[in-house]
């Protein structure tokens, strides 16, 4: 009777969300009928669908023209396709996985290093240490902080060199030029931003790429808002060879772990 | 460059020139694509920006990977299902960079109090009610959350949830109850605080 009554509330919320034929949708409906707590159950999930199908994200737009879109996805797609030159994911990827190493093999022997040995020293009460654990607790949001830091701000900067990598609109000025926008004015608040981001052991694992992420937004920053086709085409270039944009990428995720 | 006639190729050739490494039929299959996939993101997500990104390394995946499609399962769920995993990673990934640092409220009074459309009131009824529907969905773990965005975002049956997450269909049914029973729960609660 249980069992029937708990199925029957399984089909009561697919029933909200719609998805019952004419026969079950029938069979369903006489339960509810009969049933006070079904019925409650039915008029409060039929809320929750109401609500998310009055969600206008469902018809939303992307801010994006199409044209623009395909060729950001080629940009990266061409990238891709590029022979690496030099590894340099190793410089993401070793770090981390020494890091991973260091806690499997030094963690263990850490612990049985401050592990007490003598009986009697079992039986006290572990002193607790406030300020070493606030310290501690300290460091490692600093740590933390640093790292999303970092990880945002490479995130911006990917945008802003897809943004000008991927330009095909021509700019109304002249022609044989492009419009770039905004992305000089942004290029150098992000580099206003790099340096204040803490050089420190947190972000050790991601200099490389934000070495190269600084120096591609200087060339960024130093461009007019209606650039020459060529000079987009040269950074473009760039971008690619260095495989920058999947870099970013892998380093962004490596700091936001 | 010759405008794409999208309708005359179907969804398996383009994606069969993908794993050949054409990389001309990108254009077609994301004019047919892009839209849709946006709308998956961005229900998932609830953030446009993420939801672009997603989409476009979505399609570089899709290029990258044509090769292993198999073809057991049709492009636009295979794509579906490229977009949501990419979508819960970025979830995963701010949900971590929101513990760190403090909420971030969007600031957006300014359209709220826009004279355009409704007016103030009705403006911040509807942020409110779209605050509700994004911490309800908020609180479902990552697979509930996809049964519900493909279902009501997408209108996906069932069946067509099942193949897009590789799921069982009983699953997706009880995922699907148990998501929008923890819906009613977090609205329930938000209401009466």
């Amino acid at each position: 009777m249980i069992l029937a009554h708990l199925r029957m509330r399984r089909r009561v919320a697919l029933r909200a969300a719609g998805l019952l034929d004419d026969a079950e949708e029938r069979a369903i409906a006489a339960h509810v009928e009969s049933c006070a707590r079904c019925r409650r159950e039915d008029a409060e999930l039929r809320a929750v669908v109401e609500a998310l199908e009055a969600d206008p994200r469902r018809e939303a737009e992307p801010d994006l023209p199409l044209d623009v879109l395909v060729r950001r996805v080629e940009l990266e797609v061409g990238e891709a396709l590029v022979p690496h030159g030099r590894p340099r994911w190793w410089l993401v990827a070793l770090p981390a996985a020494a890091a991973a190493l260091a806690a499997v093999v030094l963690v263990p022997l850490v612990l049985e290093k401050l592990a007490p040995t003598d009986p009697a020293v079992v039986a006290l009460p572990v002193p607790s240490l406030p300020v070493e654990e606030t310290e501690g607790a300290l460091d490692r949001l600093e740590h933390n902080l640093a790292r999303e830091h970092a990880a945002r701000y490479l995130s911006e900067a990917r945008d802003v060199l897809v943004t000008v990598a991927a330009s095909g609109v021509d700019c109304d000025r002249e022609e044989g030029r492009l419009d770039v926008g905004e992305a000089p004015d942004r290029s150098r608040a992000l580099l206003a931003r790099r340096a204040l981001l803490v050089e420190e052991e947190a972000v050790a694992s991601a200099r490389a790429v934000l070495d190269d992420v600084e120096l591609a937004l200087r060339e960024v920053a130093e461009l007019p808002a209606c650039v020459r086709r060529r000079d987009v085409e040269r950074l473009r270039d760039e971008v690619v060879r260095r495989h920058l944009l999947m870099r970013i990428r892998l380093t962004t995720r490596e700091l936001e772990g | 460059m010759e405008p794409a006639r999208v309708d005359s190729v179907s969804d398996r050739d383009l994606m069969a020139r993908l794993a050949a490494g054409d990389r001309d039929a990108l254009a077609p299959l994301m004019e047919r694509h892009y839209r849709r996939l946006f709308r998956l993101c961005l229900g998932y997500l609830r953030n446009p920006e993420d939801a672009l990104d997603v989409v476009q390394e979505a399609f570089v995946k899709a290029f990258l990977n044509a090769g292993r499609w198999d073809g057991s399962i049709e492009a636009g769920p295979w794509l579906s299902r490229v977009a949501v995993n990419l979508s819960i990673d970025r979830w995963r990934r701010n949900r971590r960079r929101q513990i760190t640092f403090a909420p971030l409220v969007e600031d957006d009074h300014a359209s709220t109090l826009a004279t355009h459309g409704p007016g103030p009131d009705q403006g911040v009824v509807r942020r409110e009610r779209r605050d509700r529907l994004d911490r309800a969905l908020a609180r479902l773990p990552a697979r509930q959350r996809a049964v519900v965005v493909l279902r009501h975002y997408q209108d996906m049956s069932l069946e067509e949830i099942a193949q897009t997450l590789g799921m069982r269909l009983g699953t997706v049914k009880s995922s699907l109850h148990r998501a929008l029973g923890r819906m009613r729960d977090t609205l329930r609660d938000a209401r009466e605080s």
